[in-house]
């Protein structure tokens, strides 16, 4: 039931249906997340978080989007204009085009029409993730660039070295998957873990995609591209308003990506342990649940674990973790010719 | 549909490539080439070859473009443009023959293409392509492009990955460190000329380990206070 199926044969109306389905989702999300990151974060610095816009603070992301977005716009007198005003939007869509990529379902018939519960079933599969993921990098490096400020350039420069060197230990931590499921498609490798999950067999793919997830997201302790004691806040210093805001969404939509890949690549996306077959229309639930718990990790992470010195960020990447991400790749390719 | 998608990823192709060889800003040349990347990317997906499409992106916009723009976003300067720069450089050198040559490649480049194209008889004009079947194992798919690498393309497939070695071997063999920098040039950043205790960073030991740091830095033979982070300038960044 991959893309063979569907794939390309679903009506185009259905595709533009999905297309905003999957905005309004992604884009709905977010603010909830944002607030439990607050309230969770709160609860583990021994506050309370936000708790004074509508019941238990749930209103404040609204209360605090509205703000933002009737700021005044300004931008430096130093900064290139257009691309000053392009780099969020580079930096939202990539995130959003990536975050078609995550199933979350098999194939439905919804009133009679078969839909895939994902935006696109990509027979490349991970690597259209890499793909938005090298074009997001512009997203940060012009934002930063085009700011005309040091504090921006410097931010923008860190990331964009963070990115490129985490992102081969990423690649590599899926190859192992891709050996074992023997397909890319993502729904293909969901379904490759119909006995057991890739975590266990896979566990060092799995623990390198995850921090390598991290420092992708330019979240703690990997997040010295807005090392806020160094560089004010980094390639977005100079941002305000809608762009501001438009970059903090397309960070936590890339976390809500890489904890959606490591769903589907590595917990297995809508299967349930235990041999347990729910209806299909549960399975977009079992994996938010799976997204959730990442999510809450990755908030966990970041109010237990100071940030990283730059040159320990770099040797860890370079030294540690691409040598176990290639050591897991290969171990796995000679497992998977010797056994078959 | 697709051929509307055709004709604004060939406008894009060749806007971007006009772009890079007439903007006199470098970053705006570098960017234009990104943007002619991508363009051909949407070319290669209208071909039907996704893995093309994604390798194409993945290394050339990613990669390859980022160190350029990392360079041009550090070296680069509105003030001294690409155009001031090859100006001077012909008025101070004279001419010495670099653009006979240059006018001499493309010709070479324009004839070996116009071979390649005419050879062909231009039939894939007539054809529509690849048929748009959908399945794990048809032309453009990932399986389809490694079954030709590792059994028609495979001598070739080789030789290229040992190029690709070799160029890195060679990357490496140029970038490592020779002799040192000038001492007349090397100017002291460090504010108080105390030696820097270990472990609080300096970029040599991230580049050799803490052991090797304290060796190099000299600290116990009383060696210069600083050294240490001379030797780390030419470790990475």
């Amino acid at each position: 039931m991959t893309l063979s199926v569907v794939g390309y044969y679903e009506p185009w109306w259905i595709q533009i249906i999905k297309a905003i389905v999957i905005f309004a989702v992604a884009l709905g999300i977010l603010p909830l997340v944002i607030v439990y990151e607050r309230k969770l974060i709160g609860r583990f610095q021994n506050r309370y978080g936000p708790n004074r816009v509508g019941p238990f603070g749930l209103l404040q992301p609204l209360a605090e989007i509205i703000k933002f977005a009737t700021k005044e716009a300004f931008r430096p007198s130093t900064s290139v204009g257009v691309l000053f005003r392009l780099a969020p939007v580079i930096s939202i869509l990539t995130a959003v085009a990536a975050f078609a990529l995550v199933p979350f379902g098999d194939v439905q018939h919804i009133f009679g029409t078969p839909v895939g519960l994902y935006g696109v079933d990509v027979s490349i599969g991970p690597l259209y993730l890499f793909a938005f993921g090298a074009v997001a990098f512009y997203g940060i490096m012009l934002g930063g660039w085009s700011s005309g400020s040091k504090y921006s350039f410097l931010g923008a420069m860190r990331g964009a070295a963070q990115l490129i060197s985490y992102e081969v230990s990423q690649g590599l931590a899926l190859v192992g998957v891709i050996f074992t499921a023997g397909t890319l498609s993502l729904t293909g490798i969901v379904h490759a873990q119909e006995g057991m999950w890739y975590v266990v067999p896979q566990f060092f793919g799995f623990l390198v995609f995850l921090i390598a997830g991290f420092a992708e997201t330019n979240r703690a302790p990997f997040d010295l591209v807005e090392a806020d004691a160094e560089l004010v806040g980094g390639y977005f210093t100079e941002y305000g308003g809608t762009g501001w805001i438009a970059y903090m969404f397309a960070e936590y939509l890339n976390v809500l990506v890489v904890s959606g890949i490591v769903t589907t690549v590595f917990l297995g996306g809508w299967l349930l342990p235990f041999g347990i077959h729910p209806p299909g229309w549960v399975d977009p639930f079992v994996v938010l649940a799976k997204m959730f718990l990442i999510v809450t990790f990755f908030i966990w992470v970041r109010s237990t674990l100071p940030r990283l010195r730059y040159d320990q960020l770099m040797s860890f990447g370079w030294k540690i973790l691409l040598p176990l991400a290639t050591l897991n790749a290969l171990v796995t390719a000679v497992l998977v010719v010797v056994t078959h | 549909m697709s051929a509307i998608l055709f004709f604004i990823a060939a406008i894009g192709v060749i806007a971007g490539a006009i772009g890079v060889v007439t903007l006199s800003n470098p970053f705006y040349a570098v960017l234009s080439l990104v943007g002619h990347l991508l363009s051909l990317a949407v070319l290669f997906l209208l071909l039907r070859a996704e893995f093309v499409a994604a390798a194409q992106v993945v290394v050339y916009a990613g990669a390859v473009m980022v160190l350029y723009v990392f360079v041009v976003a550090y070296v680069g300067d509105e003030q001294q443009s690409l155009r001031s720069t090859l100006a001077r450089r012909s008025r101070s050198r004279g001419a010495d023959g670099r653009r006979p040559t240059g006018v001499l490649f493309a010709g070479a480049l324009l004839v070996e293409l116009l071979i390649a194209l005419l050879g062909s008889g231009l039939k894939a004009v007539e054809g529509s392509g690849a048929p748009y079947a959908p399945g794990s194992r048809t032309f453009g798919t990932p399986a389809y492009i490694g079954n030709l690498l590792l059994t028609r393309f495979l001598l070739v497939f080789e030789v290229t990955s040992l190029l690709l070695l070799i160029a890195a071997v060679g990357g490496v063999v140029l970038a490592r460190r020779r002799g040192g920098l000038d001492e007349s040039v090397d100017i002291d950043y460090a504010p108080l000329a105390i030696p820097r205790p270990l472990g609080t960073g300096t970029m040599a030991e991230a580049v050799e380990g803490p052991s090797l740091a304290y060796a190099h830095a000299g600290v116990a033979e009383a060696g210069s206070p600083t050294e240490s982070e001379h030797d780390g300038s030419g470790g990475g960044w």
